[in-house]
């Protein structure tokens, strides 16, 4: 295995056109690489490449969640999640942009049962053990979405800048299919560059997790309002991050037997988040 | 004078009747209350070596041409190896020596749970050894897994006999009670998570073998590996200088030990074997999980008549049938009482004993169970404890050596008081409540145990006993206990211990026993060497040994004079004061237990299942206390690990596969800083009269059992809500409220009159 | 195999390790400072913090490669820091094993906050697992080195 370096995103770029796998943090690829759920011969470590830092509404990719969580230019919703999110030194570690890539903990996927998300053709979490799986969209793969920071975005209605396209950051992720098992909608070449995050004018995100901290979402829900816009987003609940169209939209969840507790959980944390927004 | 006597032995109530020569403890007691040293908070003696990262634990053991060890284990629960090939793997870069299933015992071709060894090979690096596993070529047949533990019982899948105990009339005891309450509570499988993993490097020299392993009984391993490769025990050197927990996961020798003394052997090299963490949760023990059905009757007046329990415990493949009915036989005067222990045996690693194995899970029923016997009766839940309080072992009529329970819920009061106060500061969110529950269990150490101190011409005083400090702070109390009898300030007596061949046998570290076993040894080879220092200080000045004691570091003459020790022994030059003591024997006809009680305060989100322990007060009865910081950190330290099996940490294995999910600590949560609530510690600190020259029992365990249910208490003082299932997850605590309100629902309409 | 320049605790190293090697590895096994300990192995635990910059990291999952011009201080590093003293007086460790990430993450705490509450402990140091439970003793150290107050 080869290590690059790049300082500019082309080369950034390039070195992933021919196959490398991004490096930022390290937080995620690195455990996932030895486990053989990523595998590459090059690795490119992007931390020169991308920008970081806060400007504004401007949030370069390589900024980590620890910058985040105590920047006071970062919307509530979005500082909270990062302070929420995993522990001090994978904060510390942990890129936004790399965030966005966060992978499911679902046990089996880990543990690389040949479940839907590893092409295989059923998901064990299903008739398994699942009490911190998906309760939306859980039919063809149960796992749930653990990053914090993406659901406070989706909230918050963030830009994602790559380095070829400007797109929201809901459009970053996609449910798996048949076809397509990734929940990521970015090119394997994309580079994340920059994220545009709008200030509203309240946002807020609460968080259900088994520990006080250093823990993933059992149900994380992000809450953001711009006059009389309110838009709330969920993290733990769905294989991706979920906008939640309404309070009301509960109703529809599909909760497996394990996992009914969530809707209940959502549904006070939904409560609490729109009326802390006011 | 030495005596041969029969005695009941007992490691985490387990007895065993064995023969054993004690020598007689002559000493008296040392008056209750702090001395110059002991009964004083004392910072851990290793503890700079600990914090700097100086200490050479197992896992930096590095000797020379050291190799590493990887293995192939069993991705199944239950599996035959069809077809199996090492001869890539053999000829891999870096492997010195492979074990097949043929070669040892420790090894097989039809792995009966995951994660057991099947091909265990050397390699010059880790990385080496990793790979040539890869390169094994081996076919597997997945066989049913026996998993259930209901359907083992049923089928009679069992490790060991079912277990029966009765007295009195169960019958008789539930139909003479006014109020009867059942119910089933489980428990989950807990795994031990110490930081340092199993792990050892085994060196043979000559014809003799090294052990350098993190283990929590040095002897024991010893022991083990010299009957497993034939050899007399002082052949097998076992070194544990610092040790990164165990908490009864490392009691003796394991197979893994074996495999790397075996690989070393035919390699002749040192080899090094250590589990990665996800290893050690799947194979290296855990605390088996529970079903457990019990029953209580009780008179009006809250007099229990009866107590009835069916324990149905998961051991998995192996291990042995913790006392999960302990506290119902133990804890309470009652006349009529029996259980049913079943150790079911199935497609699972093997339990190991964890930390008050069986007292855990026994008292979270028991204490859960009479919380709702007190809420049927309309009864205090202290006071029902209190009526029903053993003046006398509940089992056969012994008296306790000592018992200050009542003292611990005479102090339990003012935290019990709050109730009141907390209860007033809920809100419509928040809901608070107070709980309690008792505590008992062993811990009285025995003997054989030795230790030898010897003085030198400084002054200075060195303890030298083989055992091992597995982190709970055993160096510094030994240092204590020598210091306080040989009149040194602390910091002039060394503790060297953790080497087999340097020292006398020393007890297990495990089922609270080693303070209790060990203090009593050092205190009376201290006690040999301070009479000697003063036989020779009454010559050289000239003094009748009478008048003369030590105290301060000098030699004390009643008669005013006084000298530094120093000035004695400096003339012994090269000559040193030898003392030797023994662990004398436990008092006969008595039963040794530790008692305790436990007061928790929590506020409960009725919404969202949250639950917030705010506060806990513990107070415990372990006789003398050698070191009250020390104390408080075991008592801390053991309510920390109850609240992760309380609320958070669970093994999870796949119902259809029976592989272990939550074997990596991301999955598996233990507690971290900011889970845990403030903590009152409280010791009765009243020496055991009849319990060695020290009367002190150990605190290793006790903290740990009465938690969870005080927990589960305080939730139903809150709500009204009655969970079962540890852990307390979010779905339990709102399963639980729904019901309570469910029944709440069915009270109003039975009561609202007819429409 | 080109060679990598590491420094640490004010020296300067060299190691011509393979790219995948992690630093806390590279810590242990080459450069024998073993003061740094690996619990976990995978990022979960704590036990292998080190400072990069003064920052706090898991030296298992990060690749030495990666480490570049940073300068890494271990517990090695801390040897004299007053929070070890504290660790020990306050009697905040047991089997010691968590210790020394505890340690170098305190130490990185104390130096951004001079004055943490309770509860700026507890949010720094979560990120590092003691199972022999020793959190309380370890937030009366670093207070009682860093002079704040526990409300």
């Amino acid at each position: 295995m080869e290590l690059l370096r790049p300082e500019r995103p082309d080369d950034a770029v390039a070195a992933l056109r021919a196959g490398g796998l991004a490096l930022a943090g390290g937080t995620e690829v690195v455990p996932l690489l030895r486990d053989g759920i990523l595998r590459t011969d090059t690795l490119v470590h992007v931390a020169a490449a991308v920008p970081r830092g806060i400007d504004g509404t401007r949030i370069g990719a390589g900024t980590t969640l620890a910058e985040l969580e105590v920047d006071p230019q970062v919307p509530e919703a979005l500082r909270e999640a990062c302070r929420l999110a995993a522990s001090p030194q994978l904060r510390a570690m942990g890129t936004i942009g790399g965030n966005l890539k966060q992978a499911t903990r679902c046990w089996y996927w880990r543990l690389r049962y040949p479940c839907r998300l590893h092409g295989g053709d059923r998901c064990h979490a299903r008739e398994g053990e699942h009490r911190e799986h998906a309760i939306f969209a859980n039919d063809f793969c149960a796992s749930a979405h653990p990053s914090d920071p993406a659901a406070a975005l989706l909230a918050l209605g963030a830009t994602v800048r790559t380095d070829r396209r400007e797109l929201p950051a809901a459009d970053v992720f996609r449910l798996p299919t048949e076809d397509d098992r990734d929940v990521v909608a970015l090119e394997p070449d994309e580079l994340v560059l920059e994220l545009d995050v709008p200030a509203p004018e309240a946002s807020v995100y609460l968080k259900a997790m088994d520990r006080q901290r250093w823990a993933f979402p059992l149900v994380g829900v992000a809450a953001a309002r711009a006059g009389s816009d309110v838009r709330i987003a969920l993290s733990g609940v769905a294989p991706i991050p979920w906008l939640l169209a309404s309070p009301e939209a509960l109703d529809e969840a599909t909760p497996l037997p394990g996992t009914t507790y969530k809707v209940d959980v959502a549904r006070a944390l939904v409560r609490r988040a729109l009326a802390a927004l006011g | 004078m030495a005596r041969l006597i029969r005695t009941e032995k007992e490691v985490e109530g387990r007895y065993t009747e064995t023969w054993i020569v004690v020598e007689e403890d002559a000493l008296e007691q040392w008056p209750a209350g702090p001395g110059a040293v002991v009964g004083r908070p004392a910072a851990k003696v290793d503890g700079y070596a600990r914090a700097r990262g100086e200490a050479r634990y197992t896992a930096d053991v590095r000797l020379p041409g050291m190799l590493h060890t990887a293995m192939l284990r069993s991705p199944h629960a239950h599996a035959r190896v069809r077809r199996l090939d090492v001869s890539r793997a053999r000829e891999a870069p870096g492997v010195r020596a492979l074990l097949a299933p043929d070669d040892v015992e420790w090894l097989t071709d039809e792995p009966p749970y995951e994660g057991h060894p099947v091909v265990a090979l050397a390699a010059e690096t880790a990385a080496q050894a990793r790979e040539a596993v890869r390169l094994i070529d081996v076919e597997w047949e997945p066989l049913e897994p026996l998993l259930d533990v209901e359907e083992a019982v049923r089928r009679g899948s069992l490790v060991g006999d079912v277990r029966r105990y009765e007295r009195g009339d169960l019958d008789r005891g539930l139909a003479e009670a006014d109020v009867v309450v059942e119910a089933e509570y489980r428990t989950q499988t807990l795994l031990h998570n110490a930081l340092e993993t199993h792990q050892c490097v085994c060196d043979w020299q000559g014809e003799g073998l090294d052990v350098y392993v993190s283990t929590q009984y040095v002897w024991g391993v010893r022991d083990g590996v010299a009957e497993a490769f034939e050899l007399p025990p002082d052949r097998v050197r076992v070194v544990c200088e610092y040790m990164g927990g165990g908490f009864g996961a490392k009691n003796g020798a394991s197979g893994y030990i074996f495999l790397a003394a075996e690989l070393a052997r035919r390699a002749r090299r040192p080899v090094r074997c250590a589990l990665n963490r996800r290893e050690e949760n799947v194979v290296s023990g855990n605390r088996n999980a529970t079903i457990q059905r019990v029953v209580a009757g009780a008179r009006a007046d809250g007099t229990l008549t009866a107590l009835g329990g069916e324990y149905l415990c998961a051991l998995g493949w192996g291990g042995w049938l913790p006392s999960t009915a302990g506290p119902m036989q133990l804890l309470y005067a009652c006349e009529n009482v029996r259980t049913t222990e079943y150790g079911a045996k199935l497609n699972l690693p093997p339990m190991a004993a964890f930390r008050a194995p069986g007292f855990v899970e026994g008292t979270w029923s028991l204490e859960c169970l009479l919380d709702k016997l007190a809420a049927a009766l309309d009864l205090d839940p202290l006071e029902l404890r209190r009526r029903n309080y053993a003046h006398a072992d509940t089992m056969n009529s012994r008296p306790y050596s000592a018992k200050n329970l009542a003292e611990c819920y005479r102090r339990a009061e003012p935290a019990w008081e709050r109730r009141h106060e907390v209860r007033a500061r809920s809100d419509e969110r928040w809901k608070r409540g107070v709980g309690l529950a008792s505590q008992i269990w062993y811990g009285g150490g025995g003997p054989p145990s030795y230790a030898w101190v010897r003085v030198g011409a400084d002054g200075r005083a060195n303890v030298v006993t083989a055992m091992q400090d597995i982190g709970t702070g055993t160096r510094t109390a030994m240092a204590q206990i020598a210091a306080e009898e040989l009149g040194l300030p602390l910091d002039r007596v060394e503790v060297q211990v953790g080497d087999s061949a340097r020292g006398p046998f020393a007890s297990i570290s495990g089922g609270s026993s080693t303070l209790p076993s060990m203090g009593p040894a050092v205190r009376a080879a201290a006690a040999d060497a301070a009479r000697q220092l003063v036989e020779i200080a009454a010559q050289r000045y000239d003094r009748e040994e009478r008048v003369l004691s030590l105290r301060g570091g000098r030699i004390v003459s009643s008669d005013g004079g006084s000298w530094p020790l120093e000035e004695v022994t400096a003339i012994l030059q090269d000559g040193q004061i030898l003392g030797k003591g023994a662990r004398g024997p436990n008092p006969t006809g008595m039963r040794v237990l530790t008692f305790g009680v436990q007061v928790a305060e929590v506020a409960v989100d009725v919404e969202t299942g949250e639950v917030r322990v705010e506060r806990i007060t513990a107070i415990h009865d372990v006789g003398r206390v050698i070191n009250p910081l020390g104390a408080r950190s075991q008592i801390e330290g053991g309510i920390v690990q109850a609240l992760g099996h309380t609320f958070s940490e669970v093994r999870l294995d796949d119902p259809l596969t029976g592989r272990v999910l939550t074997r990596t600590l991301d999955a598996y949560k233990l507690p971290t800083i900011a889970d845990v609530p403030e903590i009152v510690c409280d010791l009765v600190d009243e020496p055991d009269a009849h319990l060695t020259n020290l009367g002190s029992k150990g605190l290793g365990e006790p903290p740990i059992i009465p938690t969870a249910a005080a927990i589960a208490n305080a939730i139903r003082d809150a709500t009204g809500a009655e969970v079962t299932s540890l852990p307390l997850t979010r779905e339990e605590i709102l399963r639980a409220l729904h019901e309570a309100s469910e029944r709440q629902r069915e009270r109003e309409r039975v009561g609202a009159p007819a429409a | 195999m080109p060679e990598t320049t590491l420094r640490v605790n004010g020296h300067s190293y060299t190691s011509s390790a393979p790219v995948g090697v992690s630093l806390a590895d590279t810590l242990r096994e080459e450069l024998g400072l073993t003061g740094t300990k690996v619990a976990c192995g995978e990022g979960h635990c704590g036990a292998c913090t080190v400072l990069l910059d003064g920052v706090p990291v898991l030296s298992c999952i990060t690749l030495l490669h990666t480490v570049g011009e940073r300068e890494v201080t271990t517990i090695e590093g801390l040897r004299d820091h007053p929070l070890v003293h504290a660790f020990v007086e306050a009697d905040a460790l047991q089997c010691g094993f968590c210790t020394p990430g505890q340690i170098v993450s305190a130490s990185a705490l104390v130096e951004a906050v001079p004055h943490p509450t309770s509860e700026d402990i507890r949010h720094a140091m979560a990120g590092n697992l003691c199972r022999c439970g020793t959190y309380p003793r370890i937030e009366a150290a670093i207070q009682s080195v860093a002079g704040g107050d526990s409300s």
